[in-house]
């Protein structure tokens, strides 16, 4: 009745690389309308058959973490829900209709028109239909995110585009050196976006400067997108993701750049990153203010790890001492940072799932090598469930369980290795996520106590 | 219209039913518009006296984001225990793995069945497969699907991106089947071929009559009943248990078998002919197993027929007849309670289109005013085309009108005046989308993720205790309510009329 026995399977088959993606860790280009519903009081409108928005929605939203669709996302979302007409004869006609009737009906600082397949392979003219809204004065804009483009990822980063052009536009003015733009974890698909971008927004405020954080709770909305030629830098805080925009912010507005591929979790990892901030924005005097956020933090996060060390250090039934992480290169590289660095578990298979450009593989594999003074390990680039459950299988995690950094896919497989999972990424349908983080100083805290509890749940 | 076996391509809903989404008015009204009872209706393209009537219908410049047919093969043929679905697409369409496989998880443990992932692989079309075709990647992705999971069939779901580029997927599926020796079955469900996503059943139903379902049967068995439905508790067992019956659940949660055995089966049910429509005529037409033809088993006018139906086509009427008697009298004593704590409280029914039928007569049996219902479309006639299945007019000449009944795909902006016209205490709801809008209105939503919750006699009583449970609810979302602003201008929450747009655009229409 059940299939294959996976257990069977000798390690070494680990199959040909096909074009076979099973168990997907990311949706399509249109999966941006995330983005879009992750900016406050904007809101998409979908030029696509009638299953796509709900898809999208309703797996990198609903079912990773329970996110909720917020104001203009979920089941707000317009779309065309193309059919046969458009196929055949062009869907612009519907889609002016559509937009014609969202702006009677919906009440929105900004709206992105996104197209699907149907729509960027009969070829409608979608730049035809949006100008003369946008001559109007109406604050839309618009981005071809056909699937067969590419994943949410590159549609994240056509939407922000999209956006900076269109909206944004040119800007002469001055700069103001306490602002900066934060460009990070992929809205909705990352399952703690929510919590980290508060996180990381708090702690840049801490050291005295003003964050354009642009997406979630604690972003102002589209005035902050405003804002964003007026920043003194751009933060992009990933291995990859937002490099892209920070390129075209540069060359648009002559901006520069920090790229910091780390993000950061825990005291020191945090520290670092903020006198690497600080020191970016040419502060060379260390301001009072700033050193005394960082103190007063760290002093904080040690007070709660020396309580924790107690059972750290004198816990009878055994922890986990060897972790795989499998997912998106952001999470990836800052998970395995701080299992490294700060709790010094051992390394035994990372993978990175949502397929990073080629010109940034070969640095993220650096990160890996020199993830600490004394470790070096290394990662894998895939997207296909079955080869990386096959991986995993095949990887000697030495003498005791692994502790798994994964998705719901990994949850059986888990089980199957006799280990533990921390659901950590897209999807995770078995956690209900609000307001936490796992990044930066408070958030590693909340970092140690799901993955102990975790452990510690399962002995009897 | 009979059911066309022959191409791989299903009729959709519209051509063969003539299904609709949008409408507005009296349940009466539309039954009578429906096939049914009269005929189509005058200035609307009406019938061709072969397939379904017309009914007049409401379409207008907004829409919300709906649901696709892939979506439904997704969750039919995606949940077959022992076979893999391919889905013939760029990345996108694979992103619904997540919830199917979610609700495939917990629907497996809920039946006590060993829990597992669902076996869905993506082909992952990208920009130059719709320039060259994907049928290479096709055929990878179904030799994938073999060597990794040696399943017992594979289904192929197309895509809107596979059906504009024209990949031929039957010859691929053809050849393979040859080559591996097993169903290799081709489920046609575009997205943008159908108005509704109920022709994503019918697809998925459609493939299975064709390639899976035993021909010419060696054995028949007089105590299987197949059960068309989808991940629910195990409520049939036992209530046809009582009959000496067997229950085979299709398709959701199957086996190859269990869906290759529906030719030997007595009897085919379901627990909403949204759903069971198609395969059931099928398996009559196709394999004379009847299907039968009866209101639908909500509440006690309904199950009694359902139950008497059953016990007629499988020769069991003194059985049948003893357990209505017991039943009845069992679930009486709590019923009375339930009526009296329920008494004058208001519900609202918003589901799939016959299981709408269905729940408000649940709700009329225990005494809660139903006002309004909105379903997600309207099929004005099933498959079998049997006016003993006529699930409306059931509802309607035995627990008696519903004034303000809606025909809509979901739509939230409409959503919100149809509330504000009924004011419900809670409403009732499957699909995602319209609670979270009640939510933010303080109104509680009982969400029948078991679908099996409210059939049959405890039924009644189960949905009784429910409402008891989400009425405490009522704190919750209330509080909510006064802190939250809808994503609606202020303009369109005035309207009370949740089809304002769609009169406006059909002015020769307006008046009806």
């Amino acid at each position: 009745m059940t299939l294959i026995d996976h257990a069977s399977i000798k390690p070494a088959a680990a199959p040909a690389k096909t074009n076979s993606i099973e168990q997907i860790r990311y949706g399509c280009a249109i999966g941006a309308q995330q983005t879009v519903a992750a900016i406050p009081r904007a809101i998409p409108i979908t030029h696509c058959g009638p299953g796509c928005t709900d898809k999208q929605f309703m797996n990198l939203s609903f079912y990773n973490g329970f996110q909720g669709g917020g104001y203009g996302g979920g089941a707000v979302i317009p779309s065309t829900n193309a059919s046969e007409r458009e196929v055949i004869f062009g869907g612009g006609e519907r889609l002016d209709e559509l937009i014609d009737a969202a702006l009677k009906i919906l009440d929105a600082d900004l709206f992105v028109v996104l197209t699907g397949c149907i729509s960027d392979l009969v070829g409608d003219d979608i730049g035809g239909v949006v100008s003369p809204y946008q001559k109007r004065g109406v604050p839309i804009v618009y981005a071809e995110t056909g699937g067969f483009r590419g994943n949410n990822f590159t549609g994240h980063e056509l939407v922000t585009r999209a956006i900076i052009d269109q909206h944004v536009g040119p800007y002469e003015g001055t700069r103001d050196a306490d602002l900066v733009n934060v460009w990070s974890l992929l809205p909705y698909h990352n399952t703690f976006w929510r919590g980290d971008l508060t996180e990381i927004k708090r702690v840049l405020e801490g050291v005295g400067l003003r964050v354009n954080i642009l997406f979630g709770p604690e972003s102002k909305g589209i005035s902050e997108w405003k804002a964003i030629p007026k920043a003194a830098f751009n933060i992009v805080l990933g291995p990859w993701l937002g490099v892209a925009t920070a390129r075209h912010l540069e060359a648009k507005y002559g901006q520069p750049f920090l790229h910091v591929p780390a993000l950061p979790i825990g005291a020191n990892a945090t520290t670092a990153f903020l006198r690497q901030v600080l020191a970016f924005a040419g502060r060379k005097r260390r301001s009072a203010r700033a050193e005394a956020f960082i103190a007063e933090e760290e002093a904080r996060y040690y007070k709660y790890l020396e309580d924790f060390s107690d059972f750290y250090a004198e816990y009878w039934w055994g922890l986990p001492a060897k972790f795989a992480v499998v997912g998106d290169a952001t999470y990836n590289l800052a998970l395995t940072n701080f299992l490294v660095n700060q709790l010094g578990l051992i390394p035994g298979k990372q993978i990175i799932t949502d397929n990073p450009p080629e010109e940034f593989r070969a640095g993220i594999v650096e990160h890996y090598r020199h993830i600490a003074d004394d470790v070096s390990t290394d990662v894998e680039f895939e997207e296909d469930s079955y080869t990386i459950h096959q991986k995993l299988r095949a990887t000697d995690f030495g003498h005791k369980a692994p502790i798994i950094f994964g998705t719901t896919w990994e949850r059986d497989l888990a089980k199957e290795l006799k280990g533990a999972i921390v659901e950590v990424g897209f999807p995770t349908s078995y956690e209900v996520v609000l307001s936490r983080s796992y990044v930066g100083y408070r958030g590693a805290l909340t970092l140690l106590e799901k993955i102990y509890t975790t452990t510690v749940g399962a002995s009897a | 219209m009979a059911i066309n076996l022959k191409t791989a391509v299903v009729e959709s809903r519209e051509q063969r039913l003539g299904t609709i989404i949008g409408w507005h008015g009296r349940a009466s009204d539309l039954a009578r518009e429906s096939a049914y009872a009269r005929g189509g209706c005058d200035g609307c393209g009406g019938s061709d006296g072969r397939k379904a009537r017309r009914v007049c219908e409401l379409k207008g410049p907004f829409t919300q984001g709906s649901v696709c047919s892939e979506q439904m093969v997704e969750c039919q043929a995606g949940n077959v225990r022992n076979a893999v679905l391919v889905q013939h697409s760029p990345i996108g369409c694979g992103t619904g793995q997540v919830i199917y496989n979610s609700i495939y998880r917990n629907g497996l443990a809920a039946r006590g069945l060993p829990v597992e992932n669902l076996h869905l692989i993506s082909t992952n079309l990208t920009e130059r497969d719709m320039v060259f075709g994907g049928i290479a990647k096709l055929e990878q992705s179904i030799r994938d699907a073999f060597e990794r999971h040696h399943p017992e069939a594979i289904f192929i779901a197309t895509s809107c991106a596979t059906g504009i580029i024209g990949d031929d997927v039957e010859s691929a599926a053809g050849h393979l089947e040859k080559e591996l020796g097993i169903p290799v079955v081709p489920l046609h469900c575009e997205g943008f071929k159908s108005k509704h996503w109920s022709t994503g059943f019918d697809a998925t139903q459609h493939g299975i009559l064709r390639q899976i379902v035993r021909k010419n049967p060696a054995k028949k068995d007089e105590e299987l009943v197949n059960v068309i439905n989808l991940w629910g508790s195990d409520v049939f067992s036992p209530i046809l248990g009582e009959l000496g019956l067997k229950v085979n659940y299709v398709v959701d949660l199957a086996s190859v078998e269990d869906l290759a055995k529906m030719s030997e089966a007595a009897a085919t049910v379901g627990f909403c002919y949204t759903l069971s429509s198609y395969l059931a005529a099928g398996l009559e037409q196709e394999f004379g197993v009847p299907e039968i033809k009866a209101p639908q088993p909500y509440g006690f006018a309904g199950t009694d027929a359902w139950l008497r139906e059953i016990a007629r086509v499988t020769h069991r009427e003194e059985r049948a007849e003893a357990y209505i008697a017991r039943e009845h009298e069992r679930v009486q004593p709590r019923l009375a309670e339930l009526k009296e704590l329920l008494k004058g409280k208001k519900g609202y029914v918003s589901t799939g289109s016959a299981y709408s039928h269905g729940l408000i007569a649940v709700l009329r049996e225990l005494g809660v005013e139903v006002d309004g219902s909105l379903v997600f479309h309207h099929d004005p006639v099933y498959d079998s085309q049997d006016p003993r299945q006529d699930s409306l007019s059931h509802l309607i000449d035995n627990y008696g009108d519903v004034p303000q009944f809606t025909v809509g795909n979901r739509q939230q902006y409409q959503f919100y005046a149809l509330l504000q016209q009924v004011k419900p205490d809670f409403i009732i709801i499957r699909h995602n989308g319209l609670a979270p809008l009640a939510s933010r209105l303080g109104i509680p939503a009982i969400p029948l993720g078991d679908e099996h919750h409210t059939v049959g006699y405890q039924g009644i009583l189960n949905l009784g205790e429910s409402i008891l449970d989400v009425l405490a609810h009522k704190k919750f979302h209330q509080d909510l309510a006064g802190r939250v602003k809808l994503p609606y201008k202020k303009w369109w929450l005035e309207q009370s009329d949740p089809f304002l747009l769609a009169r406006a655009s059909q002015p020769s229409r307006a008046a009806e």
